[in-house]
Formats: C-alpha cells, structure tokens, sequence
C-alpha cells in the first residue's frame, strides 16, 4: 500500500482514530470519528479534550481510571464509554496507547486512541448489566426475609414479635433506626421496641387509619397502593379525601407492585403496615441510612416483612390472651390459705416455667378432711396452656370433693382416676395424695404416677416413700381392663374365680417422728436434660436434706440453687412434723 | 501489624526517626499513583504508601459496609493506621478524596497530623445552592452505570487468588488494569462515598496547617473549589501548578514535587 493508500485507510477507517496529547487534548482525527459529532463540534475539533465528549460518568472515569492507567501501563483497552457530542449517544468501546511521556510537561507524550462503534453490543450488554443486578436483589431480598422470617416464627409473644421486627429492620434490612407502633384499644398508638435513636413522632391517627383500611380492602394478598400522599395527612392536616383514595387504589391496584402498601413519607420515614389475617395491628417505622454509600432499603422485602410480621402478631395475640385466662385459673387455684394445724408445719411454693410463656399443668393443695385428718396433693397434669389449666382445676375439685372420713388416699385416687377415664379429663396426670392424722402423726398416702414423697430426718437421713404406687390417672383402665380379661379366661377354664384381683393398690403408711419433714413436688424439681432422672432425685434429696428449716419463702429456688429448669414449671410442698415452736401444746386442730 | 496489613502499607525511605511522609490514593485506583512523586521524598523523610480498603492490594475481608458507607469509615482506618505506625506527627499528602478524608481524619486526631497537602481537594462534588462542585447528583449515576459495564482487571475467579497472594506481587503487576482493580460492588461504595458526600462543615474544624495543590485545569476539582477550600480552611496556603487533570502526581510529578518541597522547607 502507497503512503498516501495509507493515510487514505487512517482517514476512512472502519473505527474511530484520534491523536492526543500527553493531557488528552485531540491532535487528530479521522474523518469516521468526525462523521459521529455535529457539525460543530467536528469543526472546533482540534485542542478539545477527549474527554469532554464523553458523557460525564465517562469524563469522570477518564480522570480517575484511564489517565491514571494510560501512565501507568502505557495502555487500556476495551473500555467501554458514551460519546455525547453526536446527534444521540453512541457507546463506544475505547482502547488507547500512550507513547513517551516519561518527561516532564507531557510535550513528548502522545496518546494513539481507537473506538469502535458498540451500540448494538452496548445494548446487549446493558441488559445482561440489568439482569445481573436484578438477580442479585432478589437473591438479597430472599436472604434477608429467610433470615426475618425464621426471627419471627422463632419470636414468642407480641414483645418478642415487635423486638424480632426493629431487630430485622437494623440488621437486615440496615435501617439507622426502627421502630414498632401497635394499635391499642381506641385505636391509640403505642411504642413496643424502638432500636438506634430516633427521634420517632407518633404515627398520626389518619395514617393508621388509612392503612388499617386498605389492609382491609385488599386482605393480605399485596399490593394495597397506599397513595404515599397519605404522609401529608401524617404530619397533622388530616385531609379528609385520604381514606377514600386509599381504598380506591386498593382495589384498583390489587395486583400491582408488591411494595404497594409501604408508605415512604416526605420526612423520609418509611411505614410498613403490620396487618394480620384479620386484624391491622400497627406499623414498623424505619429511619433509612442517608449516608453516601449506604444501599437503599429493600421495599418489597419490607413489605413482605410487613405481612409477616402481621401474621406473627395474630398468632401471638391469641397465645397471650389464652396464657393470661391460664395464668388467672392457675393462680386462682393456687393462693388459697393453707391450713395450719398445731403440730405441722406447712410451706408451698410454685414457679412457672421462664422459657416459654405457657403455664404448666402444676398444683399443690392442703385441707382439712375432717377434725384431725389434714389432706395434702401435689399433681401434674400433662401439657401446658388452657386445657391444662382447666383439667388441672376440675382434678383438684374432684379431689376435695370425695376426700371425706373413711375414703382414705387409695379410695380418693380410684375416685379421681374414674373422673378421668370417664370424662376423658386430664388423662396422665400424676398425682400424690396423702392424709395425715395431726394428733398421732401416722401419715397414708397413695402415688399415681408420680414422684415419690421424700422424707427428710432431723438428723441428716432422707428417703423416699415408695409404696402405695399407681400408675397415672386415667392409665388405670389398661390395667383393670387386663385383670377383667384374666379373671373372664379363669372362669371359661372353668376353674373358680377368686376373689377380683384389685386394681387399687394399698396405700402406703409412715408414722412421722418429732422434725421429720416431708416433700411433695413436681418434676420441674428434679429432671434436667443433662442428667438422668434418679441422679435428679439423689441431687433433690441431699438439698431438702441440707436446707434451713423454714425456708419458706422462695422454696423451689433456694432448694434448686439457681439451677432452674427453664422449660418446666416446678412445685414443692413442705411439711414439717412436731417443729419446735414458740407456743407448741397439745395437738390436733386448734 | 494488623493495620498495616491491612492497607498493605509500604515503608521505605530515611530510617526511623526521620520526619515522616505518608501518601494517600484517591478514587479510582491504588498507591501506586504515587510512585512518581514519593521517591522524591525517600532521601529526607520515612514514606509510607498504602490501599485504602477496597483497593489494590488492602485486605478484602476488611471492607465493612456499615463502617465505609461514609468517608468517616475511612478516616477511621487513617487514625489507625497512623496509631499503629507510631511515628509521631506526620506530613500527610492526600489527594483527590483523600485529602477529604485526611481533613476529616486530622480534624478528629490533630496530634496525628505534622501537615497536610490536598491534591485537588473537594469537599463537595455536587452543585448546592452557591456553590459549584461541578457535578449533578446524576452524572454520578451516569458515573457508576459506566463502572457497572468496566470491570477493570477484575475477575471473580482471580482477583481472590491475587489478593491473597501478598507474597507474589508479580502474579498481579502481570494482570492489565491491576492498578485500577477493585471488588465493583466495593468500588460502586466507594464511588458513592466520595461523590455524594458533602463535608464543606468539617472544614472549620481543621487546625493543622496545609497546602493546597490545585491543577491549572482540572475537571473533577475546578479551581474555584480548590480556592474554596484555601478560603474556608483556618491555616492553609494554596499552590496553582501548570498541569492539566486531576492527577498531577502522574502526568505532572516534578511541579507537584517542587511545590511540595517549597512548602515544607517552609
């Protein structure tokens, strides 16, 4: 090819070519690159920089990335910019080589550039840009509402639902702070949980209102279109048309975005709604990080976190509203006075389980059979909540009602256990019932299932009463129903049927001497996970052995030692034989 | 040690005892863009050149989103850093952003701080009310979609082998662009950090003395900021050198260095 063949290609070349100075300034260009600007331009093309044609996300690159490059490794190569002097921007694709330069004052310095027109691929590009970040959203969204969601399944109550919520918000969803507003009777917002500083103003009646309303029209599905609007009505001029656009665009955009029904007001809090199957509970307010490198809060995860949330909090409702009618029931059941006969010495004490916010089917009881026969029990009914609470009271009506003269503690049990099989009430409770006569000290007592009774010495000696047992209540028919079988085989064999084999058991007896003291108790005293039950009850025993004569107060934690079981109510009643005391004489009921 | 790992730092230059120089990288790229201007300064003075974090060859792992959300983040890691180096008061040179965030850093640690020279300081990149920065809020989105399309030197598969391989620097000088390689996600942050911050307020608050080094044409950092920068800092002087750009240490070492030496000799 001639020179001038040459200079001919350089000029009609298929890319852009360009000569620059050290500072980027255009030395030459070919006539393709002119082709690509205005009329203008291409004529004051000579001194301008290259970089002010570009767009100026590409000028600032060009100054903080290529220059810097082009001196350091003499090149760069396919970068990719916007030229913005044409008619319309035209994505190029850069490459460019510095020449000399090691001097000072870049006069011997050159830069070769070459771009290629890349608009097709720069679209192609773009999308696969786009959908990159689109995925990678979505699998952030999808961590951090795995991560919320399993909080509030984990959360027990609404205070640990609302904690699990402003929790999520700063450390999840990285909110500078969060807050939890539940409507109160009234519709009276109050503060639940608050994390990072506020300052956080009371949401304003009209905008829970609002939300309270388009959670109705539009259920739980999504998408209920708040008009953000509705945070003017917020700041206090309660406009009276919000309510109506609410709803309106609730159902008109039932199936629009799912970040629809959180609210961003115009001082920058943003609102999502806590709205349950049927009940709108309040709101999380969070305070987004404005500062310069923070991401932007994740609006469709919080409004899914909004729902979950809401859901979390019906079901916390009803369990608290079922553990505040269990918890009046057991107390009621259980501060009744005790008696107090002259030569006993009787102590009780109950702790609900600290794990779970459930009661336990735990109770004691002490009362008078007649004049010198004082009854005691301790039961455990199976399971926690409601149902045990009630079982729990029925049992120990049923107890008192049929404990009279001459029944004695086996007759008590077969009645109680009866109750059981025949009303399907409290079936595997366990029971320990014993009457003791307060003038002789001669105890009879009858196990159903239950711990054995422990009796401590004066002297150090401990030991547990195992006779007069029982299986638990309502289990008994297994038995019964075996022995009935037996006894029908017996008269199909044609032998005689003996006597029926009994189905109660003796009840057990102990004459209790001067300072003995005898334990009743549940197995909240005794089982722990780490260790097996009869080391539990060696460890029982030593510390009834070892504790002060009248600790009454707070029995079950000084005689546990800080060792509770936290998943398991506990129960222990104490009585003390022939104590020393101040104004002891004679016995029986005073 | 920890620190200094952690910004891969790199000290030369006059044994201990000597007045202490340390550079720091702005936006973009890594210390590196100081390798022109600082061995000017090894006869005289203990150098100490260094990654922010992010950048180069600093340790990945210590990229705290919550903590380098802002230029505070930052400035914290230059307190530690110079804690750590324990050596005494130094001369810091900070260009582009980091001279930001050496402002911010001697502001809160004044004891730290011998002086400061600002390489094409800006406190502000965003025009305000009065006040031109140069930029609208969004030209840097235009700024961070051409980031999002040049993922400079920067392979998932590779980088991590590089960066923890500390031991081979060779293994990264043969990759093109290593100078300018960074995590996207990290230098998208960054670019954030930098170009939306506003810290024209913390200007009064510094008293250590500087010098302003401003670019004859410079499009990231025009004269009139580098002038409202002198203006509103309570001990400074400022220096206009012939050069065109924003970094002077490449394309203009010898006129950054003289007026530097003119500055501290004084």
């Amino acid at each position: 090819m001639t020179p001038l063949g040459r200079a001919r290609s350089w000029a009609s070349a298929p890319v852009a070519l360009l000569r620059l100075d050290g500072a980027g300034a255009i030395l030459d260009a070919n006539d393709t690159f002119r082709g690509w600007l205005d009329d203008g331009t291409a004529r004051d093309l000579l001194g301008t920089r290259l970089s002010a044609l570009l767009s100026v996300g590409g000028r600032i690159y060009w100054e903080t990335h290529l220059a810097p490059l082009l001196r350091l490794q003499g090149r760069v190569e396919e970068i990719a910019v916007e030229l913005r002097a044409g008619g319309t921007p035209r994505p190029v694709l850069l490459s460019a080589e510095l020449h000399g330069g090691h001097g000072e004052g870049d006069g011997d310095t050159l830069i070769d550039v070459a771009l290629f027109d890349a608009r097709e691929r720069s679209r192609f590009e773009r999308e696969l840009v786009a959908s990159r970040a689109e995925a990678e959203r979505f699998a952030a969204s999808v961590h951090t509402l795995l991560v919320t969601t399993t909080a509030l399944a984990r959360a027990a109550g609404v205070e640990g639902v609302c904690e699990a919520l402003v929790h999520a918000a700063v450390r999840e969803f990285r909110a500078g702070a969060a807050a939890v507003w539940l409507v109160e009777s009234e519709g009276k917002p109050r503060l639940r949980a608050q994390r990072g500083d506020g300052p956080f103003d009371e949401p304003s009646t009209t905008l829970l209102t609002d939300l309270a309303d388009a959670a109705h029209a539009g259920g739980t599905a999504g998408g209920l279109g708040v008009d953000p609007d509705l945070g003017a009505a917020a700041d206090g001029d309660a406009s009276g048309d919000a309510t109506g656009d609410a709803t309106g665009d609730a159902t008109g955009d039932a199936t629009g975005d799912a970040t629809g029904d959180v609210v961003e007001l115009p001082d920058g809090h943003v609102v999502v709604p806590l709205s349950g199957a049927d009940a709108f509970h309040g709101v999380l307010v969070l305070e987004p990080r404005l500062r310069a490198g923070d991401d932007t809060l994740d609006l469709g995860a919080l409004a899914a976190t909004g729902q979950q949330g809401g859901v979390a909090l019906d079901r916390a409702v009803l369990h608290e509203q079922s553990i505040s009618v269990a918890h009046e029931l057991q107390r009621a059941m259980l501060t009744d006075e005790l008696p107090q006969p002259d030569r006993a010495r009787i102590s009780t004490d109950y702790r609900p389980a600290e794990r779970s916010l459930e009661i336990g089917g735990d109770w004691y009881d002490a009362f008078w059979v007649d004049d010198v026969t004082l009854a005691l029990a301790v039961g455990d009914v199976v399971g926690h909540g409601l149902q045990s609470a009630t079982a729990m009271g029925q049992l120990r009506t049923v107890v008192r009602s049929c404990a009279e003269s001459g029944v004695g503690p086996a007759g008590v049990l077969g009645h109680v256990d009866r109750f059981v099989r025949r009303r399907g009430v409290g079936f595997g409770t366990t029971l320990v019932y014993a009457e003791l006569d307060v003038t002789t000290g001669r105890l009879v007592f009858a196990c159903a299932g239950h711990l054995p009774p422990l009796v401590t010495r004066p002297g150090g000696g401990a030991g547990f009463l195992w006779q007069g047992r029982w299986p638990p209540l309502g289990v008994a028919t297994l038995v019964a129903a075996q022995a009935e079988r037996t006894s029908a085989a017996a008269v199909r064999s044609g032998r005689q049927a003996g006597a029926p084999l009994s189905t109660e058991p003796e009840a057990g007896e102990l004459e209790l001497s001067s300072g003995d003291v005898l334990w009743f108790y549940t197995d909240g005293m005794v089982e722990r996970r780490d260790r097996s039950l009869h080391r539990g009850l060696e460890v029982f025993a030593q510390a009834a052995a070892g504790a002060p004569g009248a600790a009454d107060e707070d029995l079950v934690s000084s005689l546990l030692g800080g060792d509770l079981n936290e998943h398991d109510d506990a129960c222990v009643l104490r009585l003390e034989w022939d104590a020393p005391r101040r104004s002891g004489h004679g016995a029986g009921r005073a | 040690m920890i620190v200094t790992a952690r910004h891969n730092a790199q000290i030369s230059g006059a044994p201990e005892g000597a007045p202490a120089m340390v550079f720091a990288h702005g936006f973009g790229c890594d210390q590196s863009m100081w390798r022109l201007v600082a061995p000017a300064f090894e006869a005289d003075h203990r150098v100490v050149l260094f990654d922010h974090v992010g950048a180069g060859r600093s340790d990945p792992g210590a990229y705290d989103t919550d903590r380098h959300a802002s230029l505070d983040g930052y400035a914290e890691d230059v307190v530690e850093l110079l804690e750590e180096l324990e050596l005494g008061p130094v001369v810091f040179v900070g260009h582009s952003v980091s001279a930001t965030i050496a402002l911010l850093a001697a502001s809160r640690r004044p004891e730290l701080f011998d002086r400061l020279v600002l390489v094409g300081p800006s406190p502000r990149y965003i025009d305000d009310d009065g006040y031109r920065g140069g930029f609208t809020a969004e030209e840097i989105e235009e700024l961070l979609e051409t980031m999002d399309v040049n993922y400079l030197g920067w392979s998932e598969f590779i980088a991590p082998v590089i960066m923890g391989n500390p031991d081979r620097p060779q293994l990264g000088e043969e990759l093109t662009n290593s100078f300018c390689r960074t995590d996207p996600a990290i230098a998208k942050r960054f670019a954030r950090a930098t170009f939306l911050s506003d810290n024209r307020a913390d200007l009064a608050a510094v008293r250590t003395p500087s010098l302003v080094v401003q670019c004859r044409e410079d499009a990231i950092a025009p004269v009139e900021v580098g002038r409202y920068v002198h203006e509103h800092l309570g001990d400074s002087e400022f220096v206009l050198i012939d050069a065109v750009g924003h970094c002077p240490n490449l394309s203009a070492p010898r006129a950054l260095i003289t007026a530097m030496r003119e500055y501290l000799s004084r």
